[in-house]
């Protein structure tokens, strides 16, 4: 790893922490409605730098930010855990495969879905047992992952654009052209 | 912003959509699953005598003032099939899937309801 990779994934690390470390500060209105705002960093690290960076920053941010709540190997851990994996390796595979077809927005809500994807089979596994119990919250987490994924999609893509225009010729892109 | 929304690609729209509908029309059905009372309670003088599936076929004999009354479960509704009071009030207001059936002279009430919901109701007032 060069030493170039490595400053990026500190840097993109340290900003996906502060988004997760202010997004826990944020009072929500229901329990499991998380913002997801960390999502926007992998997703930008995920297209401009690859799956590697993308992988170790959401790595770092998801064990760095338990320390720091403190919820570090409990069950809101592993859940943030499994959930984070879950939408790195679908967002990933799914730039491989079908880079053709989706744009940032639709590889955001990718991530999104496997996310909640993950997080409600890891919440059934360990916790929860109850199949009703899943079946009936599914829904509605599915239906505000998809707004969150939208809107996270859209700022990653923003993002993603006013970076490119900025320096274009240090960034291996993966998804655009150089304006 | 606008432009970004501009340039999603067909996939995304479509993608975005059937999430959408998924979500949606996964609440209605789960919201239906949930009202449609999953438990017959039948209450004898006031106080709860038996509770059943009502999704298993169960033919149940009640004793009452008035002789036995019959209750029948059948593919997720209940009646009272048999009564030996005056006006057979009970047993004209047929099959129920939801509601209750009160039978007066024999101080009998049948309750649909998930088990948890009938918990929460009240009396809402008592008259002399």
């Amino acid at each position: 790893m060069q030493l170039q990779d490595k400053h990026r994934i500190a840097i993109l690390s340290a900003y996906a922490l502060a988004l997760h470390g202010f997004e826990s500060l944020l009072p929500t209105p229901i329990p499991w409605l998380k913002l997801g705002l960390a999502n926007i960093i992998t997703l930008v690290a995920l297209i401009l730098y690859g799956f590697r960076t993308a992988l170790m920053v959401t790595l770092i941010r998801v064990v760095l930010a338990s320390i720091f709540i403190g919820t570090f190997l409990g069950p809101a851990f592993i859940l943030s855990t499994g959930g984070g994996l879950a939408s790195v390796v679908a967002m990933g595979l799914s730039i491989k495969y079908f880079k053709k077809f989706f744009g940032t927005v639709g590889i955001s809500l990718i991530g999104a879905l496997f996310h909640n994807i993950a997080q409600l089979s890891l919440a059934y596994y360990f916790f929860i047992q109850r199949i009703e119990a899943v079946l009936i919250i599914s829904p509605v987490i599915l239906l505000l992952g998809t707004l969150t994924g939208i809107v996270n999609g859209i700022i990653s893509d923003i993002l993603i654009k006013n970076l490119l225009k900025k320096n274009t010729e240090k960034i291996q892109n993966v998804l655009h052209k150089a304006p | 912003m606008k432009e970004t929304i501009k340039n999603t690609t067909l996939a995304d729209r479509i993608l975005f959509f059937f999430l959408i509908f998924l979500s949606i029309a996964g609440i209605f059905v789960s919201r239906e699953a949930l009202s449609q009372g999953s438990d017959v309670i039948v209450e004898v003088d006031g106080k709860p005598a038996y509770t059943l599936p009502l999704n298993v076929n169960k033919l149940l004999s009640v004793g009452g003032p008035y002789g036995p009354t019959l209750v029948e479960i059948e593919k997720g509704k209940v009646r009272i099939r048999e009564s030996h009071c005056r006006n057979q009030i009970c047993v004209r207001e047929g099959w129920i899937s939801r509601g209750v059936i009160v039978c007066l002279p024999n101080k009998l009430v049948i309750i649909v309801a998930g088990s948890s919901k009938y918990q929460k109701q009240g009396i809402d007032a008592i008259t002399g």
